[in-house]
């Protein structure tokens, strides 16, 4: 390979120049009409969702329908079997059962979820099996103490006494079914 | 007494008997309070709030209306900040004072009014280099001293690029002096006309030639956005930045930007007319003898090119990614070398041939 003669090099660099300075402009001039807002339509709008103030123009509702916001525990229908527990990754949500009144149900006194903590990953939701344990559409839960980012849906702590009376009533009923059965 | 002093004395209704440096101070503490900071309020402001409309973004728009105050939160934010006490090497702390010394002892020579200028001498263009190149070592030693990697590679980078940069600057400020006949300010501005048209950058192509070198070497001298390689986040977190915080990061936010003003004010006054009023309005003026808003017209009008000229060479970073540092360097050396000879040489040529 042989090397270009001078003039060829000299008319190489211009040419590199001219390139440079072309490039430079294009990308300048492709910008300037978003700077100027010229044309209508795409170009003028801006995608940044300001939140919240102005208060953003989506609300819950229009949110996609498999939106994974805070967890909701409906204790009524939960049975305190612990899948979620066991299946959170980051072990946010704590919970304690024991026996209740009905020996079919467990009394969970204690469903803890630390959102301080919660990754919205929804594999909790995935292996609920009653189905109590739902995400909601809702995102705001910003506080000053990290205390208050645990939501507690438990039935509350068990005294002995009632502990007792309820080992009495669990007694009596399955008396009552002995007898049935028999 | 000085024609400035008289000016200056009058102007801030200082006795006459004070001594000149009791008018120096108060002169520089004017420029300081009056220019530099509210300029560098605003043109940050304009900067981001631009730059957020170029990429389709909002931009600062919590602090007071559309943003406007976002710079008085920005600083009252990092001088509230606690000073890392024992963490930081005590040369770097040093080395920023020296930074800060080079830099603000520059606002004796702001050309500002054909009054107002303060020290007018036959050399005064090339004061703010021997500052930019103080500038660089001390950035050069603030990072060698701070014993972590981004602080040394910035340090080096940022010396490396003030050296290829003040090359070519010089070369094109000859092709400016070349026509003027001089270095002083007042030369300068004098030998352009009022009328853009007359304004030293279309006085001839090379001028042109010379005036576009003069800009991006600017920018090489001085890490100027695309051209910042040695404040680079991506590679080095920001060079000799990384290592400063709280009112220390105030202080050195500020140079950077004092820098860029600097530079554009120059560039300015060489190229774009300086503080010239358009049309007849600076002798009407002066028949009437009003000073007092004459050199306020000046400075308004000097620093509302500055502020364009600064907002169109930001808007250029914006769009531009940032270049890598042997890249700027290469640029420098090669091209811009190159083109300020070609300037000078055209120039004078242009001047034997057609005349001033």
């Amino acid at each position: 390979m042989t090397s270009p003669s001078v003039s060829a090099s000299i008319l190489e660099y211009f040419k590199n120049l001219w390139r440079g300075i072309r490039s430079l402009s294009g990308s300048f001039f492709t910008a300037l009409p978003y700077l100027l807002n010229v044309k209508s339509g795409d170009l003028k709008k801006e995608v940044t969702e300001q939140y919240p103030d102005p208060v953003s123009s989506r609300i819950a509702d229009e949110l996609p329908p498999r939106t994974r916001g805070l967890l909701v525990n409906d204790i009524d229908r939960c049975t305190g079997c612990r899948e979620c527990e066991v299946a959170c990754p980051v072990r946010c949500i704590t919970v304690e059962a024991e026996p209740g009144n009905i020996p079919s149900k467990l009394w969970v006194s204690v469903f803890d979820i630390d959102f301080s903590r919660c990754v919205f990953c929804g594999l909790c939701v995935e292996v609920c099996q009653p189905g109590s344990l739902v995400h909601t559409k809702n995102y705001e839960k910003s506080t000053l103490t990290p205390g208050e980012l645990v939501a507690s849906f438990g039935r509350g702590r068990v005294t002995p006494e009632q502990r007792l009376k309820w080992a009495r009533m669990r007694d009596a009923e399955a008396k009552d079914n002995e007898e049935l059965v028999t | 007494m000085t024609a400035w002093e008289e000016i200056w004395k009058s102007g801030m209704g200082l006795p006459l008997g004070a001594p000149g440096w009791v008018v120096l101070v108060a002169a520089w503490v004017v420029l300081f309070v009056g220019v530099i900071l509210p300029g560098a309020a605003l043109v940050g402001f304009f900067e981001r709030k631009l730059g957020s409309d170029l990429q389709a973004r909002v931009g600062p728009n919590r602090a007071g209306p559309a943003g406007l105050f976002q710079p008085i939160a920005d600083v009252l934010k990092l001088l509230q900040k606690e000073p890392l006490r024992g963490k930081t090497p005590e040369g770097s702390v040093t080395w920023s004072w020296v930074h800060a010394m080079a830099l603000y002892s520059t606002i004796v020579t702001l050309p500002l009014g054909s009054s107002l200028v303060i020290f007018n001498a036959e050399m005064s263009v090339f004061i703010p280099f021997w500052a930019a190149l103080l500038v660089s070592l001390s950035v050069l030693l603030m990072g060698l001293s701070s014993r972590t990697v981004p602080g040394w590679y910035g340090g080096l980078r940022v010396s490396a690029q003030a050296i290829t940069g003040a090359f070519p600057a010089l070369i094109a400020i000859s092709t400016v002096g070349l026509r003027a006949g001089g270095f002083r300010w007042s030369q300068l501005v004098d030998s352009q006309g009022a009328s853009p048209l007359a304004w030293a950058f279309l006085s001839s192509p090379f001028e042109f030639v010379a005036f576009l070198v003069f800009l991006v070497s600017g920018l090489v001298l001085l890490n100027i956005p695309p051209l910042d390689g040695g404040y680079s986040v991506q590679d080095i977190h920001g060079g000799v930045g990384t290592l400063t915080q709280g009112r220390r990061l105030c202080l050195f936010l500020l140079g950077r930007f004092y820098g860029y003003f600097l530079w554009s004010l120059i560039t300015v006054t060489l190229f774009l007319g300086g503080w010239k009023l358009p049309g007849t309005l600076y002798r009407a003026l002066e028949d009437v003898s009003a000073f007092r808003t004459l050199a306020f017209l000046e400075v308004s009008w000097v620093l509302l090119k500055t502020t364009v000229l600064m907002v169109l060479v930001s808007l250029l970073g914006t769009v531009t990614p940032r270049v890598r540092s042997d890249q700027i360097t290469d640029l420098s050396w090669k091209v811009l070398g190159p083109l300020s000879f070609l300037a000078l040489a055209g120039a004078a040529i242009w001047m034997e041939i057609f005349g001033k």
